[in-house]
């Protein structure tokens, strides 16, 4: 092959490959005759019914004390880790023959910058309580005994500190002695409940607002002053660690509902407002190799004032809910399908879950349906508790609304 | 310069023809009849000579008549637009590569792989709203497929006498398609994929034989029996619905649901074909050669569960063609004599095995050849136009054009001996 037959084939070879792409337009077809359909299904709400349980406000990012509009805080309880903010020492390491722990902090912090009603706050702590003396999640008013605290071991009033040269916060400084860190490094328990009780001195009226563990920039801090010796004449200057609050909870004397709490379905963390509802999906059939584009169910608030930033969380239930009145549990009778969590914000006033993971499921047989549970999500004003419109209502009620595709 | 020429010329016509058919959604698709690009340039299915006197590279029983070995792959950039819309479309494809080899003017002996049918398809519906409970919801509907069966041929020639010769190609069929099909609702798109692989084997037997030959005229026929030995057969995998949350036309951890269930199954029996073709060539003085072939090709597949966008398959085919070939001369002083020149129409007649609707292709095809260097390398380009149309259905329009590139050598040749 002489030199130019050479480059001519290259050339042609690689021009060849330069356009072996495809550059395609979509051909405009009739949908008749083509394979896959949309199809959209309703199912009515059968039953609803809300229900109330304890306060539920433990993953809130704020601890209260005093009064919050309703609402009565009877005190706070503060747990926290037993390893420090380096992730090395633990309690014990204030049993080393060469350390010694002079002092302990519990230092609170308000959502505040300046002081404006200065009242007195006291602390007690759990010395026989054992491993644990509270969970966040479950502790209550009706589960709690507050006679299990100590007596009261230390006492604050409100501080303003100064963070940096510019920042000051106001805080609660509560300070311990050598008593209390003995029992915090006493070894015979694996982990130390590491718990107190704050409180206010004396009742009060006013709203008092701090950061809880679900804060992290401000959360409860546990430190503990202590010396190093080098000899038995020579001791480092002191130092300090700091432990953060792992669990905190405000507890909540037991709240009121009103009428229309229990008419309408309500939800709120603070009164503890739950609701469950029944939709009849019964007999229905989700097609193999269908996909459910939405199942929403839509909820209509009752009011209409500007609410921003609420949260609702629905799941679905795992055993058959009583829809027959409203009640009082001091436990929740209803477990969920946690995999199966589905939350939305409500705006402009209605709530539009979107329930296409369950309703899969129900479809395909693959679950049974017994209903939806729907209360607030953790990150909603615990005290706000809103209602929707339920099977009573004659302006609107929930729907559940399916789109799916099939082949 | 010619170089260069030819890169421009090449650019330029590679650019505007390209593609796919709206008729590649029926079953595996439309099953093309020709591969080479000399056999393009005269409409032909194969059977008659149009590489070189008395040669058909896409016909085994005629190799021993070429002079070289020769290494051959054959382009196509094929434009389809669907009359009565503005949509043209393009896609571009390796028809055939081929080796040759001639063995002692009475033998030959071939590898070859090429596409047997073409499933590249890309349709959409119109936009449809609906209300759903006070809501409005626009959705349409996309399909997509793509890839086919290939074919890997070993040919082998042999001579049955001086006058006639008999080819047998061994065919290996293999390959995957996929499809996908698109519902989308509001913006978001719900894909769904099938996958399917393809093995299984066929046989041709070729003929070529000259029943009358003097100095101004020869006549020759040529046939050809296509059998299945193994029905393509293969497995499929069947992905369910997932929604495509980020338009990334693949499943990835932001789709929905969290993990894409895909059922395998075992297919068999989905493509079966056979076929009979005939041709006759009549030869003049001057190389000047015309032609007429048909083909009767069917599907004997027996398994109907094979779905594909359009719920039909194409069950059956027959093709009446004729043309005329003048071929070039290496040794002509002008350069004009060197050139071998192709023309033909034809007419395929596919018909749909459910519906038992036609689809009726008719075709007009030009083609050039040009012969260089001692060892009759050949370049050959060839232009098909023609419409496809189907009862009571779509009608399109195509434009193929088609280059290869065949380079001899001298391989199994007689020597002359040394004086």
């Amino acid at each position: 092959m002489d030199n130019n037959f050479k480059k001519l084939f290259i050339y042609s070879f690689m021009g060849i490959i330069s356009f072996s792409a495809c550059d395609e337009a979509a051909i405009p077809l009739d949908s008749n005759n083509t394979p896959l359909s949309i199809d959209t299904v309703s199912f009515p709400i059968i039953n609803t019914v809300s229900y109330q349980v304890p306060p539920d406000i433990g993953l809130h990012e704020f601890l209260y004390f005093g009064k919050k509009e309703e609402f009565n805080f009877l005190y706070n309880l503060v747990r926290f880790s037993n390893i420090d903010s380096t992730n090395i020492y633990t309690f014990d390491f204030y049993n080393d023959s060469l350390i010694i722990a002079d002092s302990m902090k519990l230092i609170m912090s308000f959502d505040l910058d300046s002081i404006e009603q200065n009242v007195d706050f006291q602390l007690r702590y759990f010395p026989g309580g054992g491993d644990s003396v509270f969970n966040e999640l479950t502790t209550n008013y009706t589960n709690f005994n507050q006679l299990s605290a100590s007596s009261i071991i230390s006492s604050s009033i409100m501080s303003v500190d100064s963070i940096d040269s510019v920042t000051t916060q106001v805080r609660l400084n509560f300070l311990m002695d050598t008593t209390i860190i003995n029992v915090f490094k006493d070894t015979s328990f694996t982990s130390f409940n590491s718990s107190f009780l704050v409180e206010l001195k004396t009742e009060n009226s006013s709203e008092f607002k701090l950061f809880s563990s679900n804060n992290l920039s401000n959360p409860p801090k546990l430190r503990v002053y202590y010396r190093k010796l080098l000899s038995d004449s020579v001791a480092l200057d002191t130092s300090f660690h700091t432990y953060y609050s792992s669990q905190d909870v405000s507890i909540i004397d037991k709240p009121n509902i009103t009428t229309d709490d229990s008419t309408y379905l309500s939800v709120g963390l603070a009164k503890g407002i739950r609701s469950v509802l029944m939709v009849d999906m019964k007999g229905w059939e989700l097609p193999k190799r269908s996909i459910i584009s939405s199942a929403d169910l839509v909820y209509d608030r009752v009011k209409n004032d500007t609410l921003i930033g609420y949260s609702v969380s629905s799941y679905p239930l795992m055993n058959q809910a009583d829809f027959s009145n409203f009640n009082i549990y001091d436990n929740d009778p209803y477990d969920v399908e946690s995999n199966y969590l589905s939350s939305a914000p409500i705006i402009n006033n209605q709530l539009k879950i979107n329930y296409r993971k369950i309703s899969t499921e129900f479809g395909r047989g693959g679950k049974v349906n017994y209903g939806f549970k729907i209360q607030s999500s953790p990150s909603s004003d615990p005290f706000k508790t809103i209602q929707f419109h339920n099977l009573n209502s004659n302006i609107s009620y929930p729907l559940l609304r399916v789109i799916y595709v099939r082949q | 310069m010619f170089v260069n020429r030819f890169i421009k010329t090449y650019l330029i016509i590679a650019s505007f023809a390209m593609s796919q058919s709206i008729f590649n959604g029926y079953g595996l698709g439309l099953s093309r009849t020709s591969f080479h690009s000399s056999v393009n340039g005269a409409g032909s299915i194969g059977l008659v000579p149009s590489f070189h006197p008395g040669v058909s590279m896409d016909n085994t029983a005629t190799w021993p008549g070429l002079n070289f070995t020769y290494i051959s792959g054959s382009f196509s950039n094929q434009a389809n637009g669907t009359k009565n819309t503005s949509v043209v479309n393009q896609a571009a494809r390796f028809n055939k590569l081929q080796f040759v080899i001639p063995i002692r003017e009475r033998y030959g002996l071939g590898l070859s792989v090429k596409p047997l049918n073409n499933h590249n398809s890309f349709f959409t519906t119109d936009t449809m709203a609906f209300n759903f409970d006070g809501k409005d919801i626009f959705s349409r509907k996309e399909f997509r497929s793509g890839g086919g069966i290939m074919e890997a041929s070993l040919g082998l020639a042999l001579p049955l006498n001086s006058r006639m010769g008999l080819g047998i190609s061994i065919n290996h069929l293999f390959g995957s398609s996929r499809d996908e099909q698109s519902a989308i609702i509001n913006n978001t798109y719900y894909r769904m994929f099938n996958l399917r692989t393809y093995t299984g084997s066929t046989f041709d037997f070729d003929f070529a034989g000259q029943l009358y030959n003097n100095n101004n005229l020869s006549i020759s026929t040529f046939a050809r029996v296509g059998l299945t030995n193994k029905p393509v057969s293969g497995k499929l995998y069947k992905f369910n619905f997932y929604e495509d949350s980020n338009n990334s036309y693949s499943f990835d951890t932001d789709d929905y649901p969290g993990d894409l269930v895909v059922d395998t199954t075992s297919i068999s029996n989905i493509y079966s074909p056979n076929s009979f073709s005939f041709g006759l060539n009549v030869g003049f003085k001057n190389d000047l050669n015309i032609f007429s072939e048909f083909q009767m090709w069917n599907d004997e597949a027996t398994n109907t569960n094979y779905a594909s966008i359009f719920n039909d398959q194409i069950g059956s085919k027959f093709h009446f063609g004729g043309g005329m070939i003048r071929f070039g001369n290496l040794n002509a002083r002008a350069w004009q004599d060197q050139i071998t020149f192709r023309l033909g129409a034809y007419q395929d007649k596919y018909s749909l095995r459910y519906s038992g609707n036609s689809l009726i292709e008719n075709g007009i095809s030009i083609g050039f050849g040009f012969k260089f260097a001692t060892t009759g390398n050949q370049i050959d380009f060839s232009f098909r136009n023609g419409t496809r149309s189907i009862t009571e259905g779509q009608k399109e329009l195509f434009k193929e054009i088609t280059i290869g590139v065949s380079l001899g050598d001298m391989w199994f040749l007689r020597r002359r001996a040394k004086q």
